[in-house]
């Protein structure tokens, strides 16, 4: 009996997070147009974000598209389509593989960091500061790192695809002895700009952008005030980020496949 | 919209403020009024709600019922920009100074100039430095809010609280952790603005000696209500058990030492008299 109620009021809760969480946008949404004028807060925040975040992503684009050509070349060996391995490579890496993990990725380095630091900012009443000063936090604090977010995943999943691509040229063509221009050519007859890199690349890392920036900015801004409560914030932006990153790309894979 | 408006010797005007949070009723028809160019101080027991009284004035929380008129606008209907527009005349000075930390002093300062104004730098630059040579901080124009010790960052955040010359300033608990000679320069500080500028200032502090220094008038709240107000020099002869308690500091009187509970022996686990 206990456990059902425990567990009726952990779905009660999650059903009501996310409903807040839902109003937050609406919120934000609603203060874009006042955040407009702080532009220079929108840029310092996408280098925060966007350019910050580049050493991550480019070293683990550069290692999954190294580690995903070795595996293909020989699971392709044994039907003799070797030269296949750099397409796969590509297309894994246009649909899944780059939206996803940039996401993974930026959730861990970016999220956490924008949800530590509005709430650090709650826990020391710089929020409070800014509203007696009639400066509105929303349009201030958070659309601007809610705008960084959706600007800077697109950015830097074309980044991570980049480098996957040149890593799986790098074993496949360089260590493995792939022809280098059978591998172009296969990968450019293949690969379909609007099926696979706008549908993946742009689609899939705008609305993962925005999922992780809103869940990140959400998590800050409604933390409670103490070290445990920004400790227990932080750690929900990952946790949540993750899963709505993973449930959001069976649903857009449904759609846009 | 607005009552009638108040008189003119009077910045802020409560009446029959009532607020409930958490079950406990924290203000009971509070009725006050602040009058303007003075330094008003308001005392009580810890967690009488002195600076949620604060937050009631500028707006951060609202009662359940009752007005709070500050220069003639009832602050709980107000709209967003009327609200935001009156928190332009405020200066607000935290406990914790509330500096940004991303900023550095002179930002800090500059933060609600270049937020309101389209003022040109040179002109935001003297006005900055102006305050920090009030505050006596101009040298520390460069240092980081983390480079500062607790007197430092409580001067540069009412620096930054009178950047704008605001009608009134708001001061939650500004002696809290100053040493004596620090203590002497915030004391002076707000005297100064006072007499110089003719700021009204409120004052929610705990410490009567530094209070007798610089206030014009003392509200002692406690049970949600005005127990006791008058002259800071002569308010804790007045007699009541109230003052009399608060100001000589005696454990027992009106105001319980003890939060509510239930019987001390039945706690620790000892049987009853007569059991």
């Amino acid at each position: 009996m206990n456990a059902r109620i425990e567990r009726d009021n952990i779905v009660t809760q999650a059903l009501g997070q996310i409903g807040n969480c839902g109003v937050f946008l609406l919120q934000i949404l609603a203060a874009i147009p006042r955040s407009l004028r702080y532009g220079r807060e929108t840029v310092r925040q996408l280098w925060f974000v966007g350019a910050m975040s580049l050493i991550i992503i480019m070293t683990c684009g550069l290692f999954v598209g190294m580690v995903l050509e070795l595996q293909l070349y020989h699971v392709l060996s044994m039907f003799g389509s070797t030269s296949m391995s750099g397409t796969v490579v590509a297309i894994a890496t246009y649909r899944e593989l780059g939206p996803v993990v940039t996401a993974l990725l930026f959730a861990g380095r970016a999220g956490t960091a924008i949800t530590a630091e509005i709430g650090l900012m709650r826990a020391t009443d710089q929020i409070s500061a800014m509203e007696l000063m009639a400066v509105d936090p929303l349009a201030y604090v958070a659309a601007p790192r809610f705008l960084a977010g959706l600007v800077a995943m697109p950015l830097l999943c074309c980044v991570f695809c980049a480098l996957a691509v040149f890593g799986g040229h790098l074993v496949g063509v360089s260590w493995l002895g792939i022809d280098n221009g059978t591998f172009w050519s296969n990968m450019t007859a293949t690969v379909d700009v609007w099926q696979d890199i706008v549908s993946g690349v742009v689609w899939k890392s705008l609305a993962f952008g925005a999922v992780v920036a809103l869940i990140a900015v959400f998590q800050g801004y409604t933390a409670p005030p103490t070290s445990e409560g920004v400790a227990y914030a932080t750690t929900r932006t990952v946790v949540a980020s993750s899963i709505a990153i993973l449930a959001l790309d069976f649903v857009l894979t449904a759609f846009l496949m | 919209m607005n009552a009638a408006a108040p008189p003119d010797d009077t910045l802020i005007r409560i009446r029959g403020l009532t607020t409930v949070l958490n079950g406990k009723k924290v203000f009971d028809a509070l009725d006050l009024d602040i009058p303007r160019g003075k330094v008003t101080a308001i005392m009580g027991p810890s967690g009488t709600g002195k600076t949620t009284l604060l937050k009631h004035i500028t707006g951060q929380m609202h009662g359940d019922a009752g007005q709070i008129l500050v220069d003639g606008q009832n602050v709980p209907e107000l709209s967003r920009e009327a609200l935001y527009a009156l928190r332009e005349k405020i200066g607000y000075l935290f406990q914790n100074s509330a500096l940004l930390t991303d900023f550095d002093v002179f930002e800090n300062v500059a933060f609600p100039l270049r937020q309101h104004t389209k003022l040109p730098e040179v002109l935001i630059r003297n006005l900055v430095l102006t305050k920090l040579q009030a505050v006596g901080l101009r040298g520390a124009a460069g240092l980081m809010p983390s480079e500062l010790s607790g007197g430092m960052a409580r001067r540069v955040a009412l620096a930054r609280a009178i950047v704008f010359d605001p009608m009134l300033i708001l001061y939650d608990e500004p002696f809290v952790g100053l040493d004596p000679i620090a203590l002497n320069q915030v004391l002076k500080l707000i005297r100064t603005l006072n007499e110089t500028l003719g700021i009204t200032s409120v004052l929610v502090a705990h410490e009567l000696d530094a209070i007798k220094q610089v206030a014009d008038h003392i509200f002692l709240i406690a049970n949600g209500k005005v127990v006791a107000q008058g002259d800071p020099r002569t308010i804790a002869d007045d007699g009541s058990p109230w003052t009399r308690q608060f100001f000589g500091g005696e454990a027992d009187g009106p105001v319980p030492f003890q939060y509510p509970a239930g019987d001390y022996a039945e706690a620790l686990g000892f049987p009853r008299r007569g059991a």
